[in-house]
């Protein structure tokens, strides 16, 4: 076993780097009194946590509307991927270099300019300031990593097994429960999670096309750090954070419940 | 057995989302092309569209946005190919998990994050004082709301490095597992097959994260926002401002600012796949 300084060092570095910040927002948020050149608060304070309970913009609200909002992006974007890496790896269709490109197409537009273009679309709908017009525009900006993490997964399973059901006499729908849904899983499960991840940081889109009316504990944020007052957007930060670790971590369990050991790589 | 009719129902939620990226994207454009109906604007004119790219002030912004992108794009992959070389040598669990916390960090907390580390008050100018190599903050340098952009750019680093690492590590280690094992079989040193093997080979997945990373820089709104310079602005965020312009004829002018940003894009992402495919073609042995 040869010794690895470099890659030891280097993810020190990166230990601390990512961990560090972190720490220092925990500090802040419960600071009561940090002024210049103190390295820890002169007081302490719970100040932050009675107002992110019962404070004007009360967090269970918030998280609530944050998580039917990720939670339902998703669901379609991952249903969406799902169903686009199926027809490009088991159908004969023609053109699947067009089908990998309309894929990724959402990447290539800045967000901020389709959020201004897909305001103009939805307000001949009647879809602005709605939960279901920022729900359509989450979908979509996550869509490209929904799509990216099915087409792997899906051309691994590949379709024999599911085709093996057919031909002994399943239904599709039955073959494809029972023969390739177990095996897709772990990788359905990592797509959700992942479109979760965008959904619940998208700041911009949410803005334009809820109108302020859609509120999303990302909307909340952006103002509180501009307001200065440093105890309270760290509260509201370690909040916002930590829900989001929350949920990216019972994904990753119960991904590890599916694969049951993993591939041994890591250790 | 499958139906190629089957297969295009399944690409039907495909086709929408094309649709509506599509629609918006034309949107945008018609509007900077001063077609709005709404305000009884009918013609199509350049004239926005050479009024915005005559004028300093969005050139400015321009500017900060391209090195804005340039330098957290340049960056993020260099050292992200180090911390992805070193997870692909020292492979731990903690360490894969570890890396994945960046990139699920909204932009947001991450411009916090930059804040109270790296404003003259924050905790790097403390700790400076601590050790006295500064007498007060005004001496540590002022890294926040300037026009060089280091601010946005230190925040990209923190979620983008990581975000390099994980992109490039599947192909990465296997990479390194078979030929760049082979070539320190054949008495090449770690560094040596590393450069010489294990990177060119990576470099596809490495300039790929890349460019997500330079076009989602120069388009993206908060971080510029929060850490960025007043006088010149980013560009999204001066074409955001404009937009908000209580005098509605300005509409066009935000519009076909927006339409800058998008077209600049696209070109890039243009220029950066006939890049890609000449590299894939040297990869290759130079094979047409």
């Amino acid at each position: 076993m040869r010794r690895r300084p470099f890659s030891r060092l280097v993810l020190a570095l990166t230990a601390t780097a990512i961990l560090l910040p972190a720490l220092v927002l925990v500090v802040w948020s419960l600071a009561g009194r940090w002024p210049w050149p103190e390295l820890l608060p002169e007081r302490w304070s719970l100040r932050t946590a009675r107002e992110l309970f019962f404070g004007s913009a009360s967090l269970p609200r918030l998280l609530l509307s944050s998580t039917l909002l990720a939670g339902g992006t998703a669901l379609l974007s991952t249903a969406a991927a799902l169903l686009t890496a199926r027809a490009a790896a088991l159908y004969p269709i023609p053109g699947k270099g067009l089908v990998r490109f309309c894929g990724l197409l959402p990447l290539l537009i800045p967000g901020t300019v389709f959020a201004m273009g897909i305001h103009l679309t939805l307000l001949r709908l009647g879809l602005t300031d709605t939960a279901a017009g920022v729900l359509l525009v989450h979908v979509v900006a996550a869509a490209p990593y929904a799509m990216a993490i099915m087409e792997d997964v899906t051309a691994a399973v590949g379709g024999g097994l599911e085709e093996q059901a057919a031909v002994l006499g399943a239904p599709p729908l039955r073959a494809f429960c029972s023969a390739s849904l177990p095996q897709l899983l772990p990788g359905i499960l990592s797509s959700m999670s992942m479109a979760f991840t965008i959904s619940y940081s998208q700041y911009f889109s949410t803005l334009i096309v809820g109108g302020g009316r859609v509120r999303t504990l990302a909307l909340v944020l952006v103002p509180y750090i501009q307001g200065g007052d440093r105890s309270l957007a760290s509260v509201y930060a370690v909040a916002f954070t930590a829900w989001a670790l929350a949920v990216f971590f019972l994904f990753e369990c119960l991904i590890r419940r599916r694969e049951k050991g993993g591939d041994g790589t890591w250790n | 057995m499958r139906k190629r009719s089957t297969g295009f129902l399944l690409l039907l939620p495909l086709a929408a989302i094309t649709l509506l990226v599509l629609a918006a994207c034309a949107h945008v454009v018609a509007q900077g092309l001063g077609v709005v109906p709404a305000f009884g604007l009918e013609e199509p004119t350049i004239a926005y569209f050479a009024a915005v790219l005559t004028d300093g002030d969005f050139l400015a912004s321009l500017s900060v946005s391209l090195r804005i992108a340039a330098l957290s794009a340049l960056l993020s992959a260099v050292l992200g190919t180090a911390l992805c070389a070193a997870l692909a040598a020292w492979r731990r669990r903690w360490a894969l998990y570890l890396v994945r916390l960046p990139i699920l960090v909204p932009h947001a907390v991450v411009a916090l994050f930059t804040i109270t580390l790296f404003s003259q008050t924050g905790l790097l100018a403390r700790l400076a004082w601590a050790m006295g190599l500064i007498g007060e903050a005004g001496d540590f340098p002022q890294l926040l709301y300037t026009p060089q952009g280091w601010g946005v750019v230190l925040a990209y680093l923190w979620k983008e490095i990581p975000f390099v690492a994980y992109f490039t590590l599947a192909l990465m280690v296997s990479v390194s597992a078979t030929l760049g094992e082979a070539a320190e079989n054949l008495g090449a040193s770690p560094l040596r097959s590393f450069f010489t093997v294990t990177l060119p080979l990576s470099l596809p997945a490495i300039a790929k994260a890349g460019l997500i990373i330079f076009l989602f820089a120069f388009g993206g709104y908060e971080l510029p926002l929060l850490l960025g310079a007043t006088v010149p602005k980013a560009l999204p965020v001066a074409a955001y401002q404009a937009y908000l312009d209580p005098e509605l004829t300005r509409r066009p002018y935000a519009m076909a600012m927006f339409s800058v940003i998008l077209l600049l894009s696209v070109a890039m992402a243009g220029l950066w796949g006939l890049a890609a495919r000449g590299l894939e073609r040297r990869l290759e042995g130079g094979r047409p």
